[in-house]
């Protein structure tokens, strides 16, 4: 290849012009805001801060959140490891896993035997459940990914129903039906403190999602996943990179457990049913996939949405429609979730394939200091053909 | 020693005999050209060499090494890179990122590395790009490169390809109709293209095409495949006399309607070649 060094352009002949299609060799002139411009984006910033950072606090918050109501928060910064996990799946690699409940739930009791019963420090018991839940990930996935489509989304799912049904049933390892309760870290005992430690959790995977779609890696998924025989001429290894998307979704799905364990007063085997994994898929394909800021949007609205508590607390205490359904014929929220989410899924992939992420990309491209385009977001449309089992 | 030999590959699919007893030798540095109508296993015989199919009997060798058994991808580590008859790139992204998911094998870090952002990769990373522009420069496509590979017309779409084989850094290069989608002119130049970079990379090539005048220009033998069997093989002068040759492709042998039908299928091509053949 060194010629390619030592000489290029050398082929260049004078009669082969190249005839640009119209999308092509329109320089973009560089748009630069004006200074009011980044005055409204930094607002915007601000915002967005004030709204992760200072509200949970009760800092310059009109609002004043409790301990339950910065447990939902803590929820939410949860749900967006595991949607940021299923989307490296469903997203980047194109299978579909309607597991992942197990996969958080092995973090969440790995974490917990270790500190309750073994008496591990929370910071090496993480690191170990992370690495349990990658090597689970390994086997399942070594096993299962002979299968494809609707076949490998069965063998998820079973293996979600084994976990709940046989190993969080193993008294020793999870306590039965009367769980485990774990103490959080020293230093974030208070909800508030805990829920800056997940923040910071969050970031972390926040980073090696975006550094696994700007090297290698990603690259090779999304080859695979688009067109595998392409990828494997490209000396891919197809199952190999297959199994790689496998493990780290296991690795964030177990760090993201093992953090939502320490978030509650007490886990036990029912938390991890079917149903929150249903939450977990519908909240990354509502998010939008491969979107990270859509991800990461959807997420938190089904982690707020968990039990209906958005609702109950926002919606209907404000409007005073409570006495109707929970209080009045005795109808729980836990049906909001449940129901919204499928419309939502439908809404989604009829009319706007690529989830929150497509919507709101005029609105991130302009926080980013580029112009605001309505139109932003609608060349790489996730097709909805994309979205298979 | 030869770079490739197909040493009596079969392959059958159910009762289908889709190759028969195919020898096929490359020698280094040698551009050879493969011809036949459309349904004569030329593609597949490709697919036989990569990896994608595996032949029901005989053996493939790469600079003496039998390779039969291999996956694709470790093909494609030991140099053996290859267009597809239906563009293969990776159509959602644009130009420039498909070469650089292309260079995947020349990425001088683990996938690991790339995950946890280590400051090595972010160089890395720059030197993989800059590459992929030097390619694209040198294909004459370096407009198209901030280009999403689905807007592209069909026939930039086919020397994108090539770029992105290139980026591979094969020895050998097997090429599924280059020529297709391109006029006349274009496939002239496509094959002063093909002569250079032989001259610049050292590469060999093998390229299946319809355009029999670009192939026997630039090649320096050639095989016309019909049926899954080798109908003759030769210098492209000779072989393009073939009477053999001139019946399969033109179909005007009566006993034959299968392949009359099949040529017709391939309509533009052919009639280009009976064109040259006038």
């Amino acid at each position: 290849m060194s010629a390619v060094q030592a000489s290029p352009g050398k082929e260049a002949s004078a009669e082969s012009t190249l005839v640009l299609p119209s999308v092509v060799g329109k320089p973009k002139s560089r748009f630069r805001p004006t200074t009011a411009g980044w005055f409204a984006r930094g607002l915007a910033w601000a915002a967005l801060a004030w709204f992760v950072f200072a509200v949970p606090g009760n800092f310059l918050s009109p609002f004043d959140l409790h301990g339950e109501d910065i447990g939902h928060l803590i929820t939410a910064a949860v749900f967006v490891i595991i949607g940021l996990s299923l989307n490296i799946l469903i997203g980047y690699t194109g299978t579909i896993s309607l597991g992942h409940q197990a996969f958080v739930g092995i973090g969440a009791f790995m974490a917990a035997y270790m500190e309750v019963d073994l008496g591990i420090d929370f910071w090496f018991a993480v690191p170990i459940a992370a690495i349990v839940g990658g090597v689970q990930a390994a086997v399942l996935g070594a096993i299962s990914l002979r299968l494809t489509g609707l076949y490998f989304a069965l063998v998820t799912f079973a293996y979600g129903v084994f976990t709940e049904e046989s190993i969080f049933g193993i008294i020793g390892f999870t306590g039965g039906d009367a769980g485990k309760a774990v103490t959080r870290p020293m230093g974030f005992q208070s909800p508030t403190a805990y829920y800056y430690l997940c923040l910071g959790f969050v970031v972390v995977v926040l980073w090696l999602d975006w550094r696994l779609t700007r090297t290698k890696g990603g690259r090779a998924l999304q080859a695979l996943r688009e067109n595998p025989r392409v990828a494997s001429s490209y000396g891919i290894n197809v199952k190999a990179y297959t199994l790689l998307a496998f493990v780290t979704s296991g690795v964030f799905a177990a760090v993201a457990g093992a953090l939502f364990a320490h978030g509650k007063d007490l886990i036990v085997p029912q938390n991890f049913g079917f149903e929150l994994a249903l939450s977990f898929i519908l909240m990354t394909v509502v998010g939008g996939l491969r979107n990270r800021a859509g991800v990461v949007i959807g997420s938190v609205f089904f982690a707020l949405m968990e039990g209906g508590w958005l609702f109950k607390t926002w919606l209907f205490d404000t409007v005073g429609v409570d006495w109707l359904l929970e209080d009045g014929i005795g109808l729980p929220l836990s049906f909001v979730p449940l129901v919204l989410g499928p419309i939502l899924l439908i809404l989604t992939l009829t009319t706007h394939p690529g989830g929150i992420g497509q919507q709101i990309a005029p609105i991130k491209e302009w926080m980013l200091g580029r112009k605001f385009d309505i139109h932003t977001g609608k060349v790489r449309d996730v097709e909805v053909t994309d979205v298979r089992a | 020693m030869s770079v490739l030999e197909v040493d009596n590959v079969s392959i059958h699919f159910g009762g289908v005999k889709a190759l028969q007893h195919i020898d096929l030798k490359v020698g280094e540095w040698e551009i050879v050209g493969i011809i036949g109508p459309n349904g004569a296993g030329k593609t597949t015989l490709f697919n036989c060499i990569t990896g994608f199919y595996s032949p029901t009997s005989g053996s493939v060798r790469y600079r003496g090494m039998d390779i039969t058994g291999k996956p694709v991808h470790e093909r494609t580590k030991l140099g053996i890179g290859r267009t597809f008859q239906n563009v293969g790139l990776v159509k959602n992204t644009t130009v420039l990122e498909n070469l650089v998911t292309a260079q995947h094998l020349e990425t001088d870090y683990d996938a690991f590395a790339g995950i946890l952002g280590g400051p090595a990769t972010f160089a890395e990373e720059r030197r993989l790009a800059d590459r992929a522009h030097q390619i694209l420069e040198l294909m004459n496509l370096d407009g198209v490169a901030q280009a999403r590979v689905a807007d592209l017309p069909y026939g930039m779409l086919k020397k994108v390809e090539i770029a992105a084989v290139l980026a591979t850094d094969p020895d050998l290069l097997l090429l599924d109709e280059p020529g297709s989608g391109m006029g006349p002119e274009e496939a002239h130049q496509l094959g002063d293209t093909l002569l250079e970079l032989r001259k610049q990379f050292g590469v060999t090539i093998v390229m299946i095409d319809h355009h029999v005048p670009l192939v026997t220009r630039v090649s320096d033998y050639v095989y016309c495949l019909n049926f899954g069997e080798v109908l003759t093989e030769g210098k492209p002068d000779e072989v393009r006399r073939h009477p053999e040759v001139v019946r399969a492709y033109l179909g005007e042998d009566p006993e034959e309607p299968e392949a009359s039908t099949v040529a017709a299928a391939d309509a533009p091509a052919t009639e280009q070649a009976r064109e040259e053949y006038v």
